[in-house]
């Protein structure tokens, strides 16, 4: 028998320890949904944004408006998770971002006790006219197990409006991972950035493939990856920039480290389907240099700590 | 009587890639006490720092070094650490995306704000340091110092500073120096590895290596003389008897 509250509590405290502020979930003045598998657990927004969320199967449909002009101060909080070591979520998701609207999301996806387990967040983002939307999804994964990772955005933005998007999985396994990130930033002076942060451990594999098209004149692209592999750790990067519009500028930039067994393969590609387009790119792959580490150990830490302090760091 | 050694290295030899780099090294530090390694650049100072922390490139081929009567000698970086020895490194890595205060609280995680900024202030630097990070927004002095400051908070037992201070300016260099004698007035015994005759003059006692030698230990004084009057750029010869020192130059 599932207990609800204690799958609330359980979901939104480690969401809260992980980069939500604390008392974000069940503030008056806060938007928050808890889903927990396919059961929405707490719903609560405010003037401006309309929250439509339907269960599924296997997950939830939801539909979120942020309607023209309205600004949005606090970051809404979206908790997605399971407790249980099997099983599967799927998240789809439309959020749209009316004309002149701006607000910040943050995605926690909590699965601490997952081994064997499909968790996949399919999302359709629009930005209207002017808008700005910034979208963080932090993982939390359990220190055993694998679980399939398959977050999936495709993203539109009208002109001169702002998509900032960042993954971050730090703790835990990360399992089979494979993120997929298509933009189009069709309106004139869009602007893009994609940064994932990763951290892979033990068997662990993770592929990341960014895209953004730049097909509005003069607008802009950052994607950025910071991968760390250690153990015997395996991870794909792709990052992809096409300026194809006149005055458009992206860059690509991705470091990979690897310890131990580890092993990386980083592609940046840029394209100019544009002659007025300018994108550029720059990737490294490199190890945690032993001076680094050994100054940490010359302080007590363990090896492993001292690569973890480092790690802590670099992606932060 | 015999005064208690807290650190003893006996007869160590280090080769690398071929190169014997530490010859028969012998030396000793006492609890409390301020000691000096003086040498010319090259003549193996940094290396016997490592070899005493226990790097692994540096690992002994023979000899054997104790710490507190322990036979350390097999012991990791971390053991020795753990154990109460530290190094302050002659160039402090940087570390990206890691604040001062995160970096220092390494060595005493308990450590208030307030121990922060004294540690801070000891080696002139300012409280707003604490929100800067290690990585290369600082200059390589400025890291010099954070990395004394960690040492200070960590009170460690022996305190191993490589050319404490190599890039550091004139205007800081007094407090690095009192910052020895804090340490030691703490407790902590402190081998200040130098190839400065001032640095070494602030000891209690030194020692003078030659190409991966010990040819010289006696007091501060009677060290900075001779390598002041006789040392050349590492040259192997068998140096005079000064009177105040015993010579061991094999």
């Amino acid at each position: 028998m599932h207990n609800l509250s204690e799958e609330y509590k359980t979901l939104v405290s480690i969401a809260e320890r992980t980069g939500g502020q604390p008392g974000s979930f069940g503030a008056e003045d806060v938007i928050y949904v808890v889903v927990h598998g396919n059961r929405i657990l707490a719903s609560h927004a405010l003037p401006g944004v309309r929250i439509e969320a339907a269960e599924t199967g296997d997950g939830i449909d939801a539909r979120i408006t942020v309607q023209a002009g309205t600004k949005v101060s606090r970051p809404v909080h979206l908790c997605f998770g399971h407790l249980a070591a099997s099983g599967r979520q799927v998240i789809r998701s439309r959020i749209f971002l009316e004309e002149e609207s701006s607000a910040e999301f943050q995605a926690h996806c909590i699965f601490p006790n997952a081994i064997e387990f499909l968790h996949a967040m399919e999302g359709e983002i629009h930005l209207g006219p002017g808008s700005a939307f910034s979208y963080r999804e932090v993982h939390v994964h359990g220190p055993d197990g694998r679980i399939d990772v398959r977050p999936v955005s495709r993203v539109r933005i009208d002109e001169k409006a702002v998509y900032r998007g960042d993954f971050t999985l730090v703790e835990g396994r990360v399992g089979n991972l494979a993120i997929d990130i298509d933009v189009e930033a069709h309106g004139r002076r869009s602007r893009v950035e994609v940064t994932s942060k990763i951290y892979g451990k033990f068997d662990d594999f993770c592929q990341v493939r960014d895209i953004v098209r730049l097909t509005g004149a003069e607008s802009t692209a950052l994607i950025k990856a910071r991968v760390v592999l250690k153990d015997r750790s395996q991870g794909k990067f792709l990052g992809l920039v096409d300026g194809a519009a006149p005055g458009a500028r992206g860059h690509v930039d991705c470091t990979e480290v690897v310890q131990g067994e580890a092993k990386a393969v980083a592609s940046p590609v840029v394209q100019a389907s544009h002659p007025e387009a300018e994108v550029t790119h720059e990737a490294a792959i490199g190890r945690i240099a032993d001076e680094k580490i050994q100054g940490l150990m010359a302080k007590g830490l363990s090896a492993d700590a001292a690569i973890d302090f480092v790690v802590s760091g670099l992606l932060r | 009587m015999l005064e208690p050694q807290m650190l003893f290295v006996k007869d160590l030899e280090v080769e690398r890639e071929g190169n014997r780099i530490l010859r028969g090294i012998s030396m000793q530090v006492h609890p409390g006490e301020i000691c000096g390694v003086l040498g010319r650049n090259g003549a193996g100072k940094s290396s016997l720092a490592y070899a005493i922390m226990g790097l692994p490139q540096y690992a002994p081929r023979k000899g054997r070094i104790w710490f507190d009567g322990e036979d350390i000698t097999e012991w990791g970086v971390t053991e020795r650490a753990r154990a109460g020895i530290t190094l302050a490194w002659q160039h402090p890595a940087r570390y990206e995306g890691i604040q001062v205060r995160d970096y220092l609280k390494l060595s005493k995680p308990d450590a208030a704000v307030e121990d922060l900024e004294e540690a801070l202030k000891l080696v002139q630097m300012e409280p707003f340091y604490l929100d800067r990070m290690v990585d290369k927004g600082l200059s390589g002095g400025e890291r010099k110092r954070i990395e004394l400051s960690s040492i200070y908070l960590m009170k460690p037992r022996l305190a191993i500073l490589d050319e404490p201070d190599s890039g550091v300016d004139l205007l800081a260099l007094g407090e690095v120096m009192g910052l020895f004698k804090i340490l030691a007035s703490g407790g902590s015994s402190v081998l200040i590895i130098t190839h400065r005759e001032d640095v070494a003059a602030a000891c209690d006692r030194s020692y003078l290596m030659c190409a991966g030698k010990m040819i010289l230990e006696g007091s501060a004084a009677a060290v900075k003389r001779y390598f002041l009057s006789q040392c050349e750029p590492c040259v192997e010869q068998k140096p005079e008897n000064t009177g105040e020192a015993a010579l061991n130059h094999a």
